[in-house]
């Protein structure tokens, strides 16, 4: 649902190549995990060769279209493959401008916003390698592992 | 009139030949392109397993789209199981995919020579060789797919070893538990020699009138949320029916031997809840997310919904939950229809039980109530056409045809699908809605589930009749089979989650022919969707009679017929199935 309330947020249609947050969905292993820019402590997407990437004031990175020349430095240099891209533009998540659709719209209550937060450290995410689904997948296998071995020890959704 | 006309691939897989054409122009979507493609295009008598028998794959024009839970994909052909029109869909994600990647309908004829897969990146189509695939589960297949085309997020629909083999009743299933269980569409896939379908797609849907088309998703967001089994369903799915039948009487325990299964709090919603479910899924955009993830000794996976929960457990005469689920993940595994499956293992048991089979008919399986034996081992012998599961894998039809005129009595089919988990005597409308349908023996084709819910002012606003509100009542019946059967085929064209629109009663024709207007941005009415809905009912009945359907096809097994409910609350209760027929056809104008 977080992937469709971007799109259509910010396109006014629907379809997950047009999302800033994707969902990464191991389905051998049951996790499932939305993976969306985090602001991360290193922000390795700014190592971009034009400039067109800055840091705005809610943390979000803020891109300058007409700088861009869709070199995809950005999307290669992030660690959890939380760059999109449309018809030749990166997607960024903007936070809809404060407004988070899919928080809004998240029903079992997985996502959340904060503006007091910690910039997470993802630095050892930064030698992953791969497409951006490979990235994100491999986001969420090492971040869903206590999960899986929480349910090996007995743990169970209500437990 | 048409309504909207979606773009189809048509798949030759004799000549591996790749066409694009239109869907038919009298359907909506999804179950109504394929009924229409295949009364057309299909001669009478052919093999369904022949390569001249057709498999239609469709979505609609609302699948993908905003509206909650607009996930399903259609496989139709001719039934090898029935015989007649076979069709069944598979929830999850791959519908969507399909959509995105902007092909509405596949069509595959022929059969290839070799295993194959087809590709699909949005525009981009290829049939690609899958002899490394042979073999694999469905599981296997997928998960392979994704890392031999580098890429995670791929949509795949595969058939099992199950489907290679022939079963049935055999699946073809996507997001590895999301199964078109239903009527043996796996077999076709697999007489084609197609392992799998694996799909990519990006591209849009736009709705023509976004105001129009939101407010209709947030009409269906908010019945939703307001409905009162909203956050039960959120919390058990499907499974929370176990208990509710149970008070009903309507337990199928030992293969509909008894109403009441001593073992109940261990093998219920509660119990899976506490002991092996460790998270919460979901579907392609829906806010229950009813479907869960399971831990047990047996293995993990997604599932069980009640029909397995059921079939595995009570049916069975089994309370060893946790052997049930792992059954369940097996089955899915493998390929296998999880209600037909329970019910071939069930009624095995039954016959042993009644002695109408001997050790020597089952290679000396135990087939004593519950026994871990032939649960663990009967699906893969199924699967694999080895020993007795070669017979099975016909289906309890065929396979009572050659166990004997004993055997035959136990079945409980109807036109050769079996039955689901409950008792039919005691669900009048349901009773009507398996011996009428056009798949056979289901329950699903339409729910009628106002029946269950007593609500008196909802029957007479859906159906015209205060009395179809009460499930032991024969009035009505017809009428809300008919209702039942138009929302259940308006279901499959939006390709939206029965569970929802036809279990919750939250979607009506009014508020299909609202997003219908909002997606395509013209005024579709909901008179104009009934009226599809009517002609392609029509049109899988007069495929149907084509095949060799008679009037006298339309019953119950004796079983249900000869003997009244023999324990529990609806003790007694018996069922006139040519009274409730004869008003069905009426309202049919048959």
């Amino acid at each position: 649902m977080c992937e469709v309330a971007c799109s259509s947020f910010h396109f006014g249609a629907v379809s997950p190549g047009l999302a800033r947050i994707r969902v990464a969905k191991l389905e051998e292993t049951g996790i499932d995990m939305a993976v969306a820019c985090l602001s991360c402590a290193e922000k390795p997407c700014l190592a971009c060769p034009t400039e067109a990437l800055s840091v705005g004031a809610r943390g979000e990175i803020l891109l300058d279209k007409e700088l861009c020349n869709v070199c995809k430095t950005c999307a290669a240099a992030c660690p959890i493959g939380a760059v999109g891209f449309h018809e030749e533009q990166p997607l960024f998540c903007d936070l809809c401008g404060g407004v988070t659709a899919c928080v809004a719209v998240c029903p079992s209550g997985a996502l959340s916003y904060r503006e007091d937060f910690q910039a997470v450290s993802l630095k050892t995410f930064l030698l992953s390698q791969g497409s951006s689904g490979q990235k994100r997948a491999h986001y969420a296998r090492v971040q869903g592992e206590p999960l899986r071995q929480g349910w090996k020890n007995g743990a169970r959704v209500d437990s | 009139m048409s309504i909207y006309r979606g773009s189809c691939l048509r798949v030759n897989l004799t000549k591996h030949e790749i066409r694009r054409t239109d869907t038919p122009e009298d359907g909506i979507g999804g179950r109504t392109w394929n009924s229409v493609t295949l009364l057309r295009e299909l001669g009478p008598g052919i093999d369904p397993l022949g390569p001249e028998n057709i498999l239609c794959i469709s979505v609609g024009p609302l699948t993908g789209s905003e509206l909650i839970a607009s996930c399903r994909f259609i496989a139709s052909a001719k039934s090898p199981l029935t015989g007649y029109l076979g069709d069944s869909g598979a929830r999850g994600f791959l519908g969507p995919e399909m959509r995105w990647a902007g092909h509405d309908q596949i069509i595959f004829t022929g059969a290839s020579d070799r295993w194959v897969y087809l590709f699909i990146d949005n525009g981009r189509v290829e049939i690609r060789d899958a002899s490394h695939l042979v073999g694999l589960d469905i599981t296997e297949t997928t998960t392979r797919l994704r890392r031999d085309l580098c890429d995670p997020d791929l949509q795949v629909a595969a058939i099992g070893p199950a489907g290679e083999n022939l079963v049935r009743f055999s699946i073809i299933s996507c997001n590895l538990a999301r199964a078109a269980g239903r009527t043996g569409m796996g077999a076709v896939m697999g007489s084609k020699k197609l392992k799998a379908i694996v799909v990519h797609g990006d591209q849009p849907v736009r709705p023509a009138d976004p105001e129009r088309f939101k407010k209709a998703c947030a009409r269906l967001q908010s019945n939703l949320e307001g409905h009162h089994e909203f956050e039960a369903r959120r919390r058990y799915g499907t499974t929370r029916i176990m208990d509710s039948l149970a008070r009903m009487g309507v337990l199928p325990a030992y293969h509909y031997r008894s109403t009441c299964f001593k073992d109940l709090e261990m093998v219920n919603a509660e119990a899976l809840r506490r002991d092996h479910v460790v998270k919460a899924k979901a579907c392609y955009n829906c806010n229950v997310f009813c479907s869960r993830y399971n831990y047990t000794l047996y293995g993990e996976g997604e599932g069980p919904e009640y029909e397995a929960q059921a079939a595995f457990t009570v049916k069975c005469g089994n309370s060893d939950l946790e052997l049930a689920v792992g059954v369940s993940n097996a089955v899915n595994r493998l390929g296998l229809d999880c209600i037909s499956t329970g019910e071939v293992i069930a009624w095995l048991m039954e016959c042993r039980h009644e002695g109408v089979i001997s050790d020597a008919d089952v290679d000396n399986l135990d087939l004593s109530w519950g026994s871990r034996e032939a649960l663990l081992r009967l699906p893969e012998l199924i699967a694999g056409r080895e020993g007795i599961g070669d017979l099975l894998a016909e289906g309890t039809k065929r396979a009572a045809q050659k166990l004997g005129p004993g055997a035959a009595r136990l079945t409980a089919e109807v036109k050769g699908l079996e039955l689901f988990s409950a008792d039919p005597r005691g669900i009048k409308g349901y009773a009507l809605m398996n011996a009428v349908n056009s798949r056979g023996g289901d329950h699903y084709r339409g729910e009628p589930m106002i029946e269950l819910t007593d609500d008196e002012d909802l029957a007479l606003r859906r159906v015209g009749y205060r009395e179809a509100a009460h499930r032991l009542n024969d009035e009505g019946k017809g009428a809300l089979v008919n209702y039942a059967e138009h929302l259940g085929l308006l279901s499959d064209s939006m390709t939206i989650c029965k569970n929802i629109s036809c279990c919750m009663d939250v979607v009506d024709f009014d508020l299909a022919a609202e997003a219908y207007s909002g997606l395509l941005g013209r005024e579709v009415t909901p008179r104009a969707l009934w009226e599809v809905c009517s002609h392609v009912s029509q049109v899988e009945r007069d495929f149907n009679l084509r095949e060799g359907l008679r009037p006298e096809d339309d019953t119950l097994p004796p079983r249900f017929l000869e003997q009244p409910i023999p324990d529990g609350p609806a003790k007694g209760t018996t069922i006139n199935i040519h009274r409730l027929v004869e008003d069905y056809y009426k309202e049919k104008g048959w």
